[in-house]
């Protein structure tokens, strides 16, 4: 080993050696390095691109999850509406029905009643038309002072009780046709 | 009286080395030293992230390994695009091997001899460096452009084809020159700094009488300057790698782009 100064400029067989110990590094870093680095850069890019994607999908699947939960609710509040709606109907349907029953009722009642005024009335002129030709037969024999046959004179009392009866009718028809009114 | 006169006078002689005789080949022991200790150390980093890389959560080392390939990567996709992807490997590797010989400067005390002198400050291993890169250049474009291609390439531009001699002149100074740049930027750099540093050590002779100034402005000079030289190492290496990927951005770019 010697101490020796030469030109710095001029290279000399050290170049040879630190060529060779160049070439090593750059083999080694360019075989067995950079290799596994970047194949640790491409599983780590792999990695983030899954996570991202699960993230998107499961983001899709809240946002699916959530478009179904308003489509029931609102599905469900159709169906309420319809519901009421419905029992609405219904309740309007048989308060109609009892107003309708209940008129017909009151009716049937209205006319029941002026039916028997009706029978009671030609019950009662029935009833008063014989007693007439009892009272007038009675007042006449008093006023002429002997009997009279009721056979005799049929035909001068049937005229006055028909006269009698076809006074009292019309009374009886003005008065059935006022009350079912 | 001792005066800074005297500092002209010291003897700083360059190109020292241990060197030993291979046949007829005279070698620098300590360069091949310090370049295997780099490359020892470059390898030991590289091989240590291989077997601690993850694709989970990357811990600092390898952090800034992946810091390294990407700055790396994007540079080569900028200049060159996606046909780039060989020239990667070279790029990180000259980037890192050559920052961490140039960072030996540091432990370097202005020595005639150093321990561990930064290998890039002999000629020897830039020349090797940027030898290497030039001899990838040409084989990459002969098969980019093919050997007529190749040869064609120098005489059709920059100028028009009639101007075939100028055109053959100008490209054939420039690629003789590339080596040289490429070798003498970064040797010249780290010899500089080396130099540098022999020059603050020598100013510990300088005395005031009693007074030691020369060895109490040696101190801080020597801590600011390696500073200063750390940052120097660094963007030679930065150059160097760039320099690297557009010298093969030239030779794999298609014709049109000229």
């Amino acid at each position: 080993m010697t101490l020796a100064t030469s030109n710095f400029l001029v290279p000399n067989g050290t170049f040879i050696v630190v060529l060779l110990a160049f070439l090593v590094v750059l083999g080694v870093i360019g075989r067995f390095v950079l290799p596994r680095l970047n194949t640790v850069l491409t599983e780590r890019q792999e990695q983030i691109r899954g996570e991202l994607e699960a993230a998107d999908r499961a983001k899709a699947d809240a946002e699916e999850a959530d478009t179904e939960r308003r489509a029931m609710l609102e599905q469900a509040r159709a169906q309420a509406r319809e519901i009421v709606a419905h029992a609405q109907a219904t309740a309007d349907g048989i308060v109609t029905a009892a107003q309708a029953e209940g008129q017909a009722v009151h009716d049937r009642i209205v006319q029941a009643a002026d039916a028997e005024v009706v029978i009671a009335r030609q019950a009662a002129a029935e009833e008063l038309t014989a007693r007439v030709g009892e009272i007038v037969l009675a007042a006449a024999e008093q006023v002429i002072g002997r009997e009279i046959s009721a056979d005799d004179h049929r035909d001068l009392i049937d005229q006055a009780i028909a006269a009698v009866r076809a006074e009292s009718e019309g009374a009886a028809t003005a008065g059935s046709a006022r009350s079912s009114r | 009286m001792v005066g800074p006169t005297q500092l002209i006078g010291i003897n700083i002689s360059v190109g020292d080395h241990v060197t030993r005789k291979l046949g007829p080949l005279t070698v620098n022991m300590d360069i091949i030293w310090a370049t295997v200790v780099a490359g020892l150390v470059v390898v030991t980093l590289g091989l240590v992230l291989r077997s601690r890389a993850t694709s989970g959560v990357p811990g600092k080392f390898q952090l800034l390994w992946e810091f390294l390939v990407g700055a790396v990567q994007k540079q080569v996709d900028d200049s060159i695009g996606p046909r780039g992807a060989k020239v990667v490997p070279l790029a990180l590797t000259l980037f890192v091997f050559i920052f961490t010989c140039n960072l030996f400067e540091v432990l370097a005390i202005g020595s005639k001899l150093e321990w561990l002198p930064a290998p890039t400050s002999d000629i020897n291993l830039p020349l090797a460096m940027a030898l290497t890169v030039i001899v990838l250049v040409h084989r990459a474009a002969i098969k980019n452009r093919g050997l007529a291609g190749y040869l064609k390439h120098y005489f059709a531009q920059p100028f028009p084809p009639k101007l075939f001699f100028i055109n053959g002149f100008m490209n054939i100074i420039e690629e003789l020159v590339r080596p040289v740049t490429l070798t003498l930027r970064l040797f010249g750099n780290l010899f500089a700094g080396g130099l540098m540093l022999s020059l603050l050590a020598a100013l510990v002779i300088w005395k005031l009488g009693p007074a030691p100034i020369g060895a109490i402005l040696s101190m801080p000079f020597t801590v600011v300057w390696k500073l200063f030289d750390m940052a120097i190492g660094a963007i030679q290496a930065f150059i160097f790698a760039l320099l690297t990927i557009l010298y093969f951005d030239t030779a794999m770019a298609p014709d049109e782009a000229h």
